[in-house]
């Protein structure tokens, strides 16, 4: 099983008909994501056309349910991308734990700590693997070169073929930047953990998601300002990981007590600064490279010493 | 989003937590007539949003008016660890038997709340946590659950709050997660949670919070009509100020080359890598700010972005980096161009695109035909070309 989803597994997306929805719904299709329904009790009953959206440049076209539970059952949806707008997206996660998705991916950008923190907890008690929120979601690259991987989320397609990283990642361009310094090689799955304080897979979840994955053979984690998610993830890493990792850092510039961009990246008294996660990282082993170019570098110098290549 | 202690202070006293009598002042005339209402001595603090503002000068005692007008006079234009001092709240002086620490905030890494005590306050938790830190205790407060008055009270006993204390202290713990919950807070902090009153008289003691720390969380600003009644009109930079009226991520940082990007990691990114061109051109360049597009940006945004980014004196060169994953880079350059038709600026621009439209936005910027218009290939070049772009044009200056 590739992370968190098999190929070609039935997905749904909420918040499907707006804009941002829609927009993405189109290029998860042509991605090859195997796209079953979307949700808006609105809209319920109607059919939503993707001219062209198809991989075979074929039409798609989307039933649109009034709930998750409906479309679960009538679909058998394992998986959920939510686009739904921050004061509605508590509400839209919990529905989705509710009806028995297995996998939610949460794009959405600003929602309240205290949301997303009821939700990811509710989905830790049962059992549902929620990513993000703020994130550009999973990316798995198919197992065999037949099959398609899945696009849930934003990271755009084409940038990486399949290969043996896996990356994890707190900011979205800087997940695309990496990829692209290490399109060479390739992936098994790339996925965006989010840049806000709480998010339901954590940098460490992943490592260890990555660490399960047969096929993955060293890790690209993307760390940056605020909290403690790499050093936690460091610490893990030390005594768990038998597959490599290897680390950028963003927001040594960044100044005390000013939020930067994301929600989460932000150093206050003192804590949670680019050089102390540096210094943890590099204190178990793991190597931080200063600019995206020069982790790409220290990978390909890892994947070497590791005989992965 | 922090909050000074005044509007802190009025968040605790709406959620009945006790506070010593107080009044905001922002001149020497309102502190003397603040601190003729709640008489002498009383305790003049300087508003900033920042710590160690005591050891700073920030916090006086004044004694009589003279004293307090003087004293406002020396408090009311100092910076404070390069925080302008934004008024001072006048309080009533209060006799200290002891000092507590108690705090709400968010866990990030355990994904709940956390309750933090201990009896040893009055100075940063962090410092306390360092010298005294079995002294510290912790409970969390489930993401799902509730924090009642059993909680708070074993939380109070726990601390070893005086024994006569401990009902009250519970009350306190108790209002504060209410004002937490009710305020979407990240931190609601009392330090010191002080006991108070006349060491000889036990019916005279009891707890007051003496100063207070809270954050909010601004994702939430809708549930609150946007904290209105916390902007802050003095503290905020003008460009930050129109940045925020466009709905853009801007940072000021006060160096030469401006940076613009597209997501908040890649802008970070680039920040580091101009830092890093300054230092080892020993220019001692730094970026002037940080400014994020966000995905999918129009031209429009891009044209407003680059506006705002030009408008700062102090900025030399600028820097924009995009890897275009919604985002195209052809709007990104049409933007560029939008700009520079409506700005006519002659500060050198340096470009480096990557992803979608790459290519288009390259031509765009080509066919242009503007010496000030620069490309880079990689991210590291750009910054490295940007950096020494500002530092010929500080020397040329």
């Amino acid at each position: 099983m590739a992370l968190f989803i098999e190929d070609g597994a039935p997905v749904i997306v909420q918040g499907m008909t707006g804009h941002q929805g829609m927009t993405h719904t189109a290029r998860m299709l042509k991605a090859g994501t195997n796209i079953v329904g979307g949700t808006n009790p609105r809209k319920a009953g109607t059919v939503i056309d993707f001219p062209g959206a198809n991989p075979d440049g074929s039409d798609a076209r989307i039933p649109v349910f009034a709930t998750c539970a409906e479309a679960r059952e009538r679909t058998g949806a394992k998986a959920s991308v939510v686009f739904v707008p921050p004061r509605f997206a508590k509400d839209a996660v919990v529905e989705a734990i509710e009806a028995g998705i297995e996998l939610i991916v949460v794009i959405t950008e600003g929602i309240p700590v205290a949301d997303s923190a009821y939700f990811v907890e509710l989905a830790l008690r049962k059992g549902v693997r929620v990513v993000g929120p703020n994130c550009p979601g999973l990316m798995t690259l198919g197992a065999t070169p037949q099959s398609h991987g899945v696009n849930l989320g934003i990271i755009p397609d084409g940038i990486v073929g399949r290969g043996p990283l896996g990356l994890v990642s707190k900011s979205g361009t800087l997940t695309y930047q990496l990829m692209g310094e290490l399109s060479d090689i390739g992936f098994t799955a790339c996925l965006g953990a989010g840049g806000d304080p709480i998010v339901g897979t954590t940098l460490q979840e992943a490592l260890a998601a990555f660490e399960a994955d047969e096929h993955t053979k060293a890790v690209m984690m993307i760390g940056e300002i605020g909290g403690s998610a790499e050093q936690d993830a460091a610490r893990w890493a030390a005594e768990h990981m038998t597959k490599p990792v290897v680390a950028y850092i963003a927001g040594f510039t960044a100044p005390e007590g000013k939020q930067m961009g994301h929600a989460g990246a932000i150093v206050s008294g003192g804590k949670g600064t680019a050089q102390d996660k540096k210094e943890t990282l590099e204190a178990v082993g793991i190597r931080v490279g200063k600019t995206p170019k020069q982790a790409a570098d220290i990978m390909r110098d890892v994947l070497a010493e590791h005989g992965i290549l | 989003m922090d909050l000074y202690e005044y509007q802190a202070r009025e968040l605790l006293e709406e959620h009945d937590i006790p506070t010593p009598k107080a009044i905001f002042a922002q001149n020497s005339h309102e502190v003397a007539e603040a601190a003729d209402q709640l008489g002498y001595p009383c305790v003049i603090k300087a508003q900033v949003k920042i710590g160690h503002r005591g050891q700073a000068g920030g916090v006086k005692l004044a004694h009589n008016r003279d004293e307090a007008i003087l004293l406002a006079e020396s408090i009311l234009p100092m910076t404070i660890h390069g925080h302008k001092v934004n008024g001072v709240l006048v309080a009533e002086a209060k006799n200290i038997i002891h000092e507590y620490y108690v705090s709400i905030s968010v866990d990030r890494s355990s994904r709940d709340f956390d309750v933090l005590a201990t009896a040893n306050g009055g100075t940063e938790v962090e410092e306390i946590a360092k010298e005294h830190p079995e002294s510290v205790k912790r409970l969390h407060i489930d993401a799902l659950g509730d924090f009642d008055l059993e909680a708070a009270t074993k939380m109070a006993d726990s601390i070893g709050f005086y024994h006569a204390d401990g009902a009250q202290a519970a009350q306190i713990l108790l209002k504060m997660w209410q004002c937490f919950k009710d305020s979407d807070a990240t931190l609601v902090e009392i330090n010191p949670l002080a006991k108070i009153g006349d060491p000889d008289d036990e019916s005279s003691k009891s707890l007051c919070a003496l100063d207070a720390k809270i954050s909010l969380d601004g994702n939430a600003a809708f549930r609150h009509d946007g904290w209105q009644r916390f902007a802050d009109s003095i503290e905020a930079d003008p460009y930050e100020l129109k940045a925020q009226e466009h709905g853009l991520h801007y940072v000021h940082l006060h160096g030469e080359v401006g940076v613009i990007g597209n997501g908040a990691g890649l802008v970070m990114s680039s920040l580091d890598a101009v830092s890093g061109a300054g230092k080892e051109q020993r220019t001692g360049i730094k970026p002037a700010n940080f400014l994020d597009i966000g995905g999918g940006a129009s031209a429009a945004v891009m044209s407003d972005s680059l506006g705002i980014v030009l408008s700062d004196p102090q900025v030399r060169s600028v820097f924009v980096n995009v890897y275009g994953g919604i985002t195209s880079c052809e709007q990104v350059a049409r933007g560029i161009l939008e700009a520079l038709d409506k700005l006519g600026s002659g500060k050198p621009i340096v470009v480096r695109f990557d992803g979608n439209a790459a290519a288009e936005g390259l031509s765009i910027l080509a066919q242009a035909d503007n010496p000030n218009l620069h490309v880079a290939k990689t991210m590291e070049e750009a910054a490295q070309q940007a950096a020494r772009l500002a530092a010929d044009a500080k020397e040329n200056h």
